[in-house]
């Protein structure tokens, strides 16, 4: 893509942004019904971004020398960003430790049962039933598993990127070209540096939409696990405030997970293109 | 020096048989047996299917014989070995390795030293003119130069028997030329063993111009072997020398592009 081409993208997609906030404040202010006395259905943005983030401090738990709302302090801005921050904290603590778990799990497994077509033929069919089953069915089963308790949400994340890895992995090394095997083998490589200099290279290509779609499974599986029975995380701001008919600090708190679920996709993205600068068609894109 | 009186490969009835999607038993490679000295440049040559890569395959190691022996340098093959270097008709040379990794991965999987593979690689990347683009990734590189950077790799690795699958097949005219004055001058490199060759191919005048001897095969059986004893280096005026024009003919016949070998002269002659 030329330069100027990508400039002019780049502007449309910021006009179309532009566009769509203008358009949620018309609607917020074309369309005035409310859930509940002083609680619009559609919040527009004066209101999120004064009424609405002050609203979050009742979030805020204490500490650092900010005392919580229940504790009898005013709502403030900075109990609110508090707040924001220590909930996200503990979302992105879960989800990390899901995807590291996760990922690092179903690597191993998809490598090992790699190592030989039985292996390989004996797991095909239970990855197909694993990766039929919708996530989110399994939640009350993790929670009885596991009870409410942190570890329970971090297995539940690291399951639902496991089974998206292992079964990314093993496709993945069944498709590496057969030529690079057997110019690495008729070079001399061993077994394990058959894995280590062809293999893993090989599959990372393919590994990019295998993260990018385990990375959308854990924040939707972070969030279940926090509907359910967690008592900190953006999951449990959002559960908490529709049980209370609060729809703009849903609303509000829906717009940070956006931006946050946006950002860790660049990242990945921006991670893959630096890993995969060697592939050609890495380079065409 | 190569010494000419030491078997280098012996295959002694090798045979590999596969069932065919139909259920159909199918032989590639029927009962072929063929000796070669140390140091003698071999090109295979058949029309396709007729089971030269498939016998290739199997010297390298890379798939077994279903009968035979095959013998390499005193030593019953066993999987793939770097005494045996292989260059394959597609492009192997690994995209996510920059080019001198790609050359010294052979001496780099049996543990040599970083900075002695480094200065062997690249003393080959040299030979084969590539010693610009060293750093390069292989997506940078045309297939040409592809190619090179295998037979660097393979030279680089040391082994002492060379298999190339119809390894310059896919290449313009002239980058064929090219290339086959960069395996030659490799190959005959002073201060060296020569490597034992196998070269497979479909080109009648690249098996000309390069081999000490021809071997052609059809539906997995060997069905002649000709000795070429016209000096080297060979240029295109040593194709036209009647000998080896007798040579092409029957190689012609052979892959089924003339009647059958002989007849094509007498037919000549009566028209």
């Amino acid at each position: 893509m030329t330069p100027l081409a990508r400039k002019r993208d780049l502007a449309v997609s910021f006009a179309v942004f532009l566009a769509l906030i203008v358009l949620w404040e018309i609607l917020s202010l074309v369309y005035t019904a409310e859930a509940q006395p002083g609680e619009p259905m559609v919040a527009g943005w004066g209101t999120l971004f004064t009424r609405t983030l002050l609203s979050l401090s009742d979030y805020w738990q204490g500490g650092l020398g900010v005392r919580s709302v229940a504790d009898g302090a005013p709502r403030s801005y900075l109990a609110a960003i508090l707040s924001l921050a220590s909930h996200s904290a503990a979302t992105f603590v879960r989800l990390g430790g899901g995807l590291l778990l996760g990922g690092v799990l179903g690597l191993a497994l998809g490598l090992g049962v790699s190592w030989s077509r039985w292996s390989r033929r004996l797991v095909e069919l239970p990855t197909q039933f694993l990766r039929a089953l919708p996530l989110l069915a399994m939640v009350p089963l993790f929670q009885l598993w596991f009870g409410t308790y942190f570890i329970s949400q971090v297995l539940f994340v690291a399951y639902g990127v496991g089974v998206i890895v292992f079964a990314g992995v093993v496709n993945a090394v069944r498709n590496v070209p057969q030529i690079y095997l057997d110019n690495a083998r008729a070079l001399g490589a061993s077994r394990s540096q058959l894995y280590r200099t062809v293999i893993l290279p090989a599959i990372l290509p393919a590994m990019r939409s295998v993260t990018l779609l385990s990375l959308g499974a854990g924040w939707g599986a972070v969030l279940a696990a926090e509907y359910l029975g967690a008592q900190s995380g953006l999951g449990y701001i959002i559960v908490y405030a529709q049980q209370f008919g609060l729809l703009d600090r849903m609303f509000l708190v829906a717009l940070l997970f956006i931006l946050y679920t946006s950002m860790s996709y660049w990242a990945i993205e921006r991670l893959f293109a630096r890993l995969l600068v060697w592939s050609p068609a890495e380079v065409a894109r | 020096m190569a010494d000419p009186n030491r078997r280098m490969i012996e295959l002694v009835e090798v045979g590999r048989a596969y069932t065919r999607a139909d259920g159909q038993a199918v032989k590639a490679v029927d009962n072929v047996s063929l000796t070669v000295p140390e140091g003698e440049f071999v090109c295979l040559i058949g029309p396709s299917g007729c089971g030269k890569t498939t016998l290739l395959q199997m010297i390298a190691g890379l798939i077994e014989p279903s009968s035979g022996a095959m013998v390499v340098d005193g030593k019953e093959i066993d999987g793939p070995g770097r005494e045996r270097g292989m260059v394959f008709q597609r492009d192997s040379v690994f995209p996510w390795m920059r080019v001198v990794d790609n050359v010294e991965y052979g001496l780099k999987c049996r543990g040599v030293g970083a900075a002695e593979r480094r200065s062997v690689a690249r003393d080959y990347l040299k030979r084969v003119g590539l010693a610009h683009v060293e750093r390069a990734w292989p997506r940078e590189l045309s297939g040409g130069m592809l190619k090179r950077v295998a037979i660097a790799a393979v030279f680089a690795n040391g082994g002492r028997v060379l298999l190339l699958d119809e390894p310059f097949g896919a290449l313009d005219y002239v980058t064929r030329h090219q290339l086959q004055d960069v395996l030659l001058d490799l190959w005959e490199e002073p201060g060296r063993t020569v490597p034992t060759v196998i070269f497979v191919t479909h080109d009648v005048d690249e098996a000309l111009t390069l081999a000490d001897r021809i071997v052609a095969m059809r539906s997995g059986v060997i069905v002649d072997d000709i000795p070429v004893r016209a000096a080297r280096p060979r240029d295109t005026d040593s194709l036209l020398l009647p000998e080896m024009v007798a040579i092409k003919h029957k190689l012609l016949g052979h892959l089924g592009l003339e009647r059958a070998p002989g007849r094509a002269a007498r037919s000549g002659s009566a028209a």
